[in-house]
């Protein structure tokens, strides 16, 4: 186990350098020079030959001047030490801009969560348990349809509904503006805020986690020793809750480990729709803005996120099941 | 002969077996032959109620938008303002039954119109904004009406002019020397302006005077006999017979010819051209010559006695009581019925009014749109069809380009085994490492903004081909590693078939179906990503459209709330497309491996 942890480890590491070389290729690909940015434009009309020791100056202080291999090294080398440079658009260390979102979007993503398995488990079994009874099949269709709808399309929906036609949610933002409520009366407000994007974001989940507990809980039903167990003659709701919902928890424990680490993910359309301010969002106005510093930094985040995510599951996998040995 | 009747024999046969019929029953041993696997998977699909109707759902979307689209071409730069919101239904031309038979006057507004019947009652049809339907006192009798974009004035058998609708941008800031005139001839509605004519030659107008912006020479008034105006400019028609543009420029709108002035009987202007009629009957044309608008018909040439001009076509009355019309014709507009009696005419945006002599109303145009317009004024049902051939097209194009390097990598991968699946696989992982969504757009906003509107297109294709296929390859890859062990292909090896034709014509059928499954899920998964990603706005972007980009201008809570035509009808196609999909792709699946189902 600890050599393979070791050897995935390593090869984490190849693949995290591997998409940074990709990733910063593609963002020199841009077109446009970011020194202009920097540079008084006015300067360029009257003084052309300060203009143009400024924009020198402004490409050297971005260590534009130097060759490509040597801006990648030094960008790997700062993004490694913790240093992720400077957001053009919010005028603030990267660091420091995506301290909030990340706040905002981690409890949206986790209050989510919760809600997805309290609803999906209880439903899964059922349906799995009178497998293709009416229910049971009723289930099924529902959430093809759960998971095939777009997530702007129900977010629409439940925006005309809730926040429109029914004016019970508010529709964007995290906070009421003008508000200056502390303590309780805060969070209250918070989550008064949250309440349409954690209910889309929840719906759009269910379809697709409520067919995984289904299988699950059916390969549970059919193992060797549920038919133990009622052969013992124990009662029907020890078996199903007690022998196979156990079972059936393994491979449920896994994809929530691989969810619990896309918590810090979050949804673009979803945030952007609802206006919530969380990483899914300064991604967008980063790319919008074309803010590079803020976007790559995002980006890298998401690939290590990705990739532990990857290795959590496998391990919660070895730690839920003791059959399965890693390699 | 006999051939040809062999040949048709075994094609009815393909067919039957294709859609799983029974074959004819010969005798009890045939009846008792085992059914070829691909027969029994049509005949669990055909079974399978839920999955049959995924597929008849999906071939009517699949139908209606390749083959509408290629009916009904889309002109994806076509924007019409005076269009903007309208909600979806034709009853633009649902004339008030009170009306139809006893018309004295009828105006064209942009969305609806306005008429006064022999009795001096009002009445409108169409789209009506909240503030037109607070129609003006019925007690008095109306003897003329006009209707404008979004206002309408009237005048009284008293000679008062009423104005309602729009009363904004000082459209209900009668001018004084109005309220007192007692010889009022013409009203005219125009594009946020009034304007009036009076027996004694004198023009008056008020209204939002940014719109357009014109001046009456002093000399001309007192001389005036008509005006006639369109978005841009108005033309008068003095009483010495001559045409006059009131505002200064050198449009093609200017370019009066000299040769008519002194003998004009009738003008009438639209959008792109303006037209007049001469003592002879003959007519004239200048402006700008589209939708054909110079090429006035034999049947009005040299026999018109009266003209009307809508946004871009015309109307005339000819001598003999009939109507004639041209140009644009994208809503009939310019198709006239064949009247023998007709008495005079309107015309206005996209319609044309004919009344006889006996007052009977007839009317033809733009009757509204199917699924009604979006804040550019374009019809959301021809943009519904071009956009879900494109985002059809974009996402099987993306599948195609998926399965096929999901196929090859995941075959060679599987069968080869050893130092080529080691590293084909870690290639795959480092693919699927890659934050899909995050990536797509990094890419589509950094390298799409150089591309023209075919590239961009053509990359997202790439970008969502080239991203979705380490799972594809990776179930190949599983696939093909339990095929290679089994004895049939250790049979062939034996017999010394090339590995090609091994891998192609022996592995590769036997794993097909997977791929098909896997195919038809991943297009629903593609489809949904493309949406995702125009939706956003990082796409395919204006004014192409996709189902994904319609709805990314509906995204504000007034869209939402007040022209919900304009998010329902492409979530419901983008909901309905998917959803079909995936129960095909469900059924398949259950099809090919009953034993999925018992999950």
């Amino acid at each position: 186990m600890a050599k393979y942890l070791i050897k995935r480890f390593l090869y984490m590491i190849f693949v995290f350098f591997i998409v940074s070389i990709l990733m910063f290729a593609i963002t020199k690909a841009v077109p446009g020079d970011p020194a202009l940015k920097m540079v008084n434009p006015n300067l360029a009309s009257t003084d052309p030959a300060r203009y143009q020791i400024a924009l020198e100056e402004a490409r050297e202080s971005l260590g534009l001047d130097q060759p490509l291999p040597i801006q990648y090294i030094k960008w790997m080398g700062n993004t490694l030490t913790g240093n992720f440079g400077f957001s053009i658009q919010y005028k603030k260390p990267v660091i420091d801009v995506v301290g909030t979102p990340m706040l905002n979007t981690v409890a949206l993503n986790l209050f989510s969560l919760i809600l997805v398995f309290a609803i999906t488990i209880p439903l899964g079994i059922i349906s799995a348990v009178k497998k293709r009874s009416v229910f049971d099949q009723a289930v099924q269709v529902g959430s093809i349809i759960g998971y095939s709808l777009p997530v702007f399309v129900t977010a629409f929906v439940f925006i005309f509904l809730f926040a429109l036609k029914l004016p019970i949610f508010p529709i964007s933002g995290t906070a009421t503006p003008g508000s200056d409520y502390t303590g309780l009366a805060k969070f209250g407000d918070y989550m008064y805020h949250m309440a349409l994007p954690l209910i889309v974001s929840t719906f759009c989940s269910l379809g697709g986690i409520l067919r995984y507990v289904r299988a699950a809980m059916i390969d549970a039903l059919r193992e060797d020793y549920i038919r133990t167990a009622r052969a013992k003659g124990l009662r029907e709701k020890v078996v199903i809750y007690s022998h196979a919902f156990r079972n059936a928890l393994i491979p449920i424990v896994t994809i929530i480990t691989s969810w619990f680490v896309s918590i810090f993910g979050g949804s673009v359309v979803i945030e952007s729709i609802f206006l919530w301010n969380g990483l899914g969002n300064t991604l967008l106005s980063a790319l919008r803005n074309l803010d590079s510093a803020l976007y790559m930094a995002m980006m890298m985040f998401y690939v290590v996120i990705t990739l532990l995510g990857n290795l959590l599951m496998d391990i919660a996998y070895c730690i839920a099941d003791p059959r399965v040995k890693l390699q | 002969m006999s051939e040809k009747k062999k040949r048709t024999g075994s094609f009815t046969l393909t067919l039957r077996r294709l859609f799983g019929m029974k074959e004819k029953e010969t005798d009890i041993l045939k009846e008792e032959q085992m059914q070829s696997p691909f027969r029994t998977i049509v005949r669990n699909y055909v079974e399978n109620k839920v999955a049959m109707f995924g597929l008849i759902v999906f071939i009517l979307i699949f139908a209606t938008v390749f083959i509408g689209s290629a009916i009904w071409p889309l002109d994806v730069n076509y924007q019409d303002l005076t269009q903007q919101n309208v909600s979806p239904g034709f009853n633009m031309m649902s004339i008030p039954s009170g009306l139809k038979n006893n018309a004295q006057d009828v105006s064209v507004g942009s969305i609806f119109a306005v008429g006064v019947d022999r009795d001096g009652k009002l009445y409108q049809w169409g789209k009506l904004t909240d503030k037109l339907k607070k129609m003006p006192d019925d007690s008095q009798t109306y003897v003329q009406v006009s209707a404008g974009l979004d206002h309408a004035i009237a005048l009284t058998s008293e000679g008062k002019v009423v104005t309602w609708g729009n009363d904004r941008l000082g459209l209900a800031n009668i001018p004084f020397e109005v309220k007192d005139a007692t010889d009022i001839k013409q009203i005219l509605a125009g594009y946020q302006m009034s304007f009036v004519v009076t027996e004694s030659g004198n023009l008056y107008y008020w209204g939002n005077e940014n719109a357009l912006t014109i001046s009456v020479d002093p000399e001309l008034q007192g001389n005036i006999d008509k005006v006639v105006v369109n978005l841009t400019t108005a033309f008068v028609l003095t009483k010495d017979q001559r045409v006059v543009m009131l505002s200064n420029s050198t449009t093609p709108f200017a370019n009066i010819p000299e040769e008519i002035q002194g003998n004009v009987i009738d003008i009438a202007a639209n959008d792109r051209a303006v037209a007049a009629v001469t003592e002879d009957g003959q007519v004239h044309v200048w402006g700008t010559n589209d939708y054909g608008l110079f090429d006035v018909p034999e049947a009005a040439q040299g026999t018109t006695a009266a003209l009307a001009g809508g946004r871009f076509h015309f109307t005339a009355l000819t001598t003999d009581n009939t109507v004639v019309s041209w140009g644009n014709d994208i809503y009939g507009q310019a198709s006239a019925p064949h009247l023998t009696d007709a008495a005079s005419i309107e015309a206005g945006y996209f319609q044309s009014y004919a009344i006889d002599a006996d007052g009977h109303l007839t009317g033809w145009g733009l009757k509204g749109y199917l699924f009604g317009t979006d804040h550019y004024g374009r019809d959301v049902a021809m943009r519904m069809l071009a956009g879900g051939r494109m985002t059809m097209t974009i996402g099987a194009i993306a599948v195609i380009i998926s399965t096929i390097i999901g196929v090859i990598v995941g075959g060679i991968s599987g069968y080869y085994g050893g130092w080529v699946d080691n590293l084909l696989m870690r290639f795959a992982e480092i693919v699927m490492s890659l934050p899909f969504l995050p990536l797509a757009i990094v890419l589509s906003a950094i390298v799409g903004n150089r591309l023209s509107e075919l590239g961009r297109i053509s990359m997202i294709m790439v970008i969502l081909g080239l991203l979705s296929w380490p799972s594809l390859a990776r179930l190949i890859r599983a696939q093909v590693l339990s095929a290679r062990e089994q004895e049939y292909v250790t049979a062939a090896k034996a017999m010394g078939i090339r590995e090609f034709t091994l891998i192609f014509r022996h592995i590769l059928p036997n794993v097909i179906t997977v791929v098909i499954v896997n195919t038809t899920l991943a297009f629903a998964s593609c489809l949904l990503t493309e949406s995702s990603l125009s939706f956003i706005g990082f796409g395919v972007i204006e004014p192409s459209p996709t189902w994904g980009n319609m709805l990314n201008s509906a995204q504000s809570s007034d869209v939402i709330a007040n022209y919900w035509w304009r998010w329902v009808f492409p979530s419901i196609a983008l909901s309905l497309a998917v959803i079909s999909i995936n129960l095909i792709g469900d059924g398949m699946r259950d099809a090919i491996d009953p034993k999925s189902n018992e999950r």
